[in-house]
C-alpha cells in the first residue's frame, strides 16, 4: 500500500508545508524590507529549479547542465517577449514549453547514456546551450548582459511578484510531488534502483527516462523564465557550470533522499550569501563551510537533521530497539 | 605554410598541455572513482606556489618549479588522507567535497593573494627558428617538457609494479585488493601524482600565458572533455582524447570564432558519446 500523506493527511509534514505556506504568505505584511522580500523571490525561483533537478534525480539520473535548461528557457522568454512583443505572461509559458520540446529531442538520444555519462552529456549540453546563446549575442546579450526585458507587473514594489512566484513555486511543487508519489513516479524510482529489473517487468524504462528528464527540464525553463522578467536584467554567467554545480549543490546539501531537501538547502544557501553581500568576497568560503559542516556531520543532508537529533534522544533515553533503528533508518 | 606551421605547434603545445592536465584528472577518476571538479583549482594553486618560490621569495626558476611541485604532491597526500578517503565510494559526498574544494581555494587564492593578472618570469628566453617553423623557446620548452613527462608516465604505468597496481585498482577494486593490493596507498600515490601533474601543467601555462585565481576554470572543462571522450577507465585513451580535444581548439579558433568553434568541439563530443557511450577507448566502471 502506498503511503500518500498529501491525500491521507496522516503524515505530519503536510500541516509543516501548509503552515509555511501560511507564514510566507503572511511575511509581507510584516516585514516591510524590500531586501527580504527579494531574497525570498530569488529563493522561490531556485527551489523550482532545484526541486526539478531532484525530480530527475528519483529517476537515477543527475543532470549537470540544468543552468544551461534554465538559459533556454530565460532566452526563449525574452526573445519572444522583447523582440516579438508577446506579453512576458504568455511567453513563460511558451518558454516553459519549447524547454520540454528541446528537452525531449536531446533527452531521446541522451537516455542512451547512462550514470556519470549521462551526467556528462548534459554537462556538454550545458555548455554547449552557452556558447550557442553566445553565438546569438545580438538577442541574448552574451557575457555583458541584456537590459530592458519587459517586466510582469507594471509596478516597481516586490510585492505582487512575492505572491505571483509563492504561488507558481506552490503549484509546481504539488505538481513534483504528486508525480513522485503517483504511479509514474514509482516507476521512476523502479528504474532508478535497477533498469534492467524495471525493464523485466513491463516498465518502458527508456520512456520513463526521457519523461522525468523532458519534464524536470521544463520545471527549469519555468524557473530560468521567471528569473529573467524578475531580475530585467540578465547575463549569461547566470546559466554556466557553475551555476549547473550550485543547483546540484543545493540538492545535495538539503538532502536528496527526501522531498524538502531542495527547498531547505536552496532556501539556506541562496538567503545566507546574499545577506552577507558586505563580505561579498568572502561568500563562496562561507558557501564552502557549510557543505563540508553537511558533508561531515549530515550523511542525510539538512532535511535529515531532524531524525538524526530525534535518534540521538532515542539512543540516550531507551536505547535501540529493533523497531527504532528502522523508523530512524527510514 | 606560416599558418599551417604555427597551428601544428599550437595544437601540439595545447594538446600537451590538455593530456598533462586530464591524466591526473583521469588517474583520479579511474582509480579512485572521484569526480574532482577541483583539478582546475589544483592547477591554479600549482601555478601560484611557483610563483611564490620564484618571484616572491626569490629562487631560481628551476629550482622554484621542482620545489612546487614536492609541495603539490604533499598536497595531493593531504587531499587524499582527510578529504577523499572519507568519502571512497561515496559519489554525492565527492561531488559536494570537489566542489568544496574548488570554492575554497579558488575564493582562497582571490582573497589573499589578489584577484589581478600575473605572470611568471619566462625560464628561458628567445626564439627558436628551423625552416619554416619559428617558435619561442618557452613553447618548445613546454612541448618538450609535457612530451617527456608523457613518455615517463606511460613507463610509470606499464613497467612499474605501483603503475600495474594502479592499473588493477582502476579495473576492479575489490579484485586488486584480494591480489594484497594496498588501495589507499594506492590511491595517496595517484592523488599526489595527480595533484604534481597539474602543478608542471600550472606553472608551464603560467610562464606561457598568465596566472590568475580563475583559470583553473577553462582548463577543467577541457580535461573533463577529454576524459569523458577518451572513456573513463583508459589512461592510455587519454592521449587521443587529449589530441583531438588539443588540436580542434589550438585550430579551429583561427579560421572561425572562438564561441562557434567551442560549439562545433561540443557537438562532435556528444556525437562521438552517442555512437559510443562509453568513450572511444572506455568500458564501465560505475
Amino acid at each position: 500500500m502506498l503511503k500518500n500523506p498529501f491525500v491521507t493527511g496522516r503524515n505530519k509534514t503536510v500541516y509543516i508545508y501548509v503552515g509555511l505556506v501560511i507564514v510566507l504568505l503572511l511575511f509581507p505584511l510584516v516585514v516591510s524590507s524590500t531586501f527580504y522580500i527579494h531574497i525570498l523571490i530569488l529563493s522561490f525561483i531556485y527551489v523550482i529549479a532545484a526541486g526539478s533537478l531532484r525530480l530527475i534525480s528519483t529517476s537515477g539520473q543527475i543532470s549537470m547542465g540544468h543552468a544551461g535548461f534554465m538559459g533556454i528557457g530565460a532566452y526563449v522568454s525574452i526573445y519572444l517577449s522583447k523582440f516579438l512583443g508577446v506579453s512576458p505572461w504568455i511567453s513563460m509559458a511558451i518558454a516553459a514549453l519549447i524547454t520540454l520540446i528541446i528537452a525531449l529531442i536531446v533527452g531521446i538520444p541522451f537516455a542512451r547514456l547512462r550514470g556519470i555519462y549521462f551526467t556528462m552529456i548534459t554537462l556538454f549540453f550545458g555548455l554547449g546551450a552557452l556558447s550557442i546563446e553566445q553565438l546569438f549575442s545580438d538577442y541574448t546579450g552574451g557575457y555583458s548582459g541584456i537590459a530592458g526585458i519587459p517586466a510582469l507587473f507594471s509596478t516597481d514594489s516586490k510585492i505582487p511578484y512575492y505572491y505571483f512566484f509563492l504561488i507558481l513555486v506552490t503549484v509546481c511543487l504539488i505538481i513534483m510531488f504528486r508525480l513522485e508519489h503517483s504511479r509514474i513516479g514509482q516507476t521512476w524510482k523502479a528504474v532508478a534502483q535497477s533498469y534492467s529489473v524495471a525493464s523485466s517487468i513491463g516498465i518502458n524504462e527508456l520512456q520513463q527516462r526521457v519523461l522525468v528528464f523532458a519534464i524536470g527540464c521544463a520545471f527549469a525553463g519555468l524557473a530560468g523564465a521567471g528569473l529573467a522578467h524578475y531580475s530585467l536584467v540578465l547575463s549569461q554567467s547566470n546559466f554556466n557550470l557553475l551555476a549547473s554545480m550550485y543547483l546540484i549543490v543545493y540538492v545535495l546539501v538539503g538532502g536528496i533522499a527526501s522531498f524538502a531537501g531542495p527547498i531547505i538547502g536552496t532556501a539556506i544557501l541562496v538567503m545566507i550569501p546574499e545577506m552577507s553581500r558586505s563580505l561579498k568576497d568572502y561568500v563562496p568560503l562561507l558557501f564552502a563551510a557549510i557543505m563540508l559542516i553537511v558533508l561531515f556531520t549530515m550523511p542525510k543532508g539538512l532535511a535529515g537533521l531532524p531524525a538524526q537529533v530525534k535518534g540521538w534522544f532515542h539512543r540516550k533515553n531507551k536505547g535501540n530497539t529493533p523497531k527504532e533503528v528502522i523508523n530512524n533508518a527510514s | 605554410m606560416e599558418t599551417a606551421s604555427t597551428c601544428i605547434m599550437n595544437g601540439l603545445v595545447t594538446s600537451a598541455m590538455y593530456i598533462l592536465v586530464s591524466l591526473g584528472f583521469a588517474l583520479l577518476l579511474s582509480i579512485m572513482g572521484i569526480f574532482n571538479f577541483a583539478h582546475g583549482a589544483i592547477y591554479m594553486v600549482g601555478g601560484f606556489v611557483t610563483y611564490g618560490f620564484s618571484v616572491a621569495l626569490g629562487i631560481n626558476p628551476w629550482a622554484s618549479f621542482v620545489l612546487s611541485i614536492i609541495v603539490m604532491g604533499l598536497f595531493g597526500l593531504f587531499l587524499e588522507k582527510f578529504c577523499f578517503r572519507p568519502f571512497m565510494g561515496n559519489a554525492n559526498s565527492m561531488m559536494i567535497m570537489s566542489i568544496a574544494l574548488i570554492f575554497i581555494l579558488e575564493t582562497g587564492a582571490n582573497i589573499w593573494l589578489g584577484g589581478w593578472t600575473r605572470a611568471l618570469p619566462s625560464f628561458i628566453p628567445g626564439v627558436l627558428k628551423a625552416g619554416f617553423f619559428s617558435v619561442t623557446w618557452e613553447r618548445f620548452l613546454t612541448l618538450i617538457i609535457g612530451a617527456v613527462l608523457l613518455v615517463l608516465m606511460t613507463l610509470l604505468i606499464n613497467k612499474t609494479t605501483i603503475g600495474q597496481q594502479m592499473l588493477a585498482v582502476a579495473q576492479d577494486k575489490t579484485g586488486a585488493a584480494l591480489q594484497g593490493i594496498n588501495i589507499n596507498r594506492t590511491a595517496a600515490f595517484a592523488t599526489a601524482l595527480a595533484c604534481m601533474m597539474a602543478c608542471v601543467a600550472g606553472t608551464l601555462m603560467a610562464a606561457l600565458l598568465s596566472l590568475n585565481p580563475y583559470m583553473g576554470d577553462s582548463i577543467l572543462n577541457k580535461a573533463i572533455e577529454v576524459v569523458i571522450l577518451s572513456g573513463i577507465g583508459s589512461i592510455g585513451g587519454v592521449f587521443f582524447g587529449g589530441l583531438i580535444i588539443g588540436f580542434l581548439n589550438a585550430v579551429l579558433p583561427v579560421f572561425i570564432s572562438s564561441a562557434l568553434s567551442e560549439t562545433i568541439v561540443l557537438v562532435i563530443i556528444m556525437v562521438i558519446l552517442l555512437i559510443r557511450p562509453k568513450g572511444l577507448f572506455g568500458y564501465e566502471l560505475f
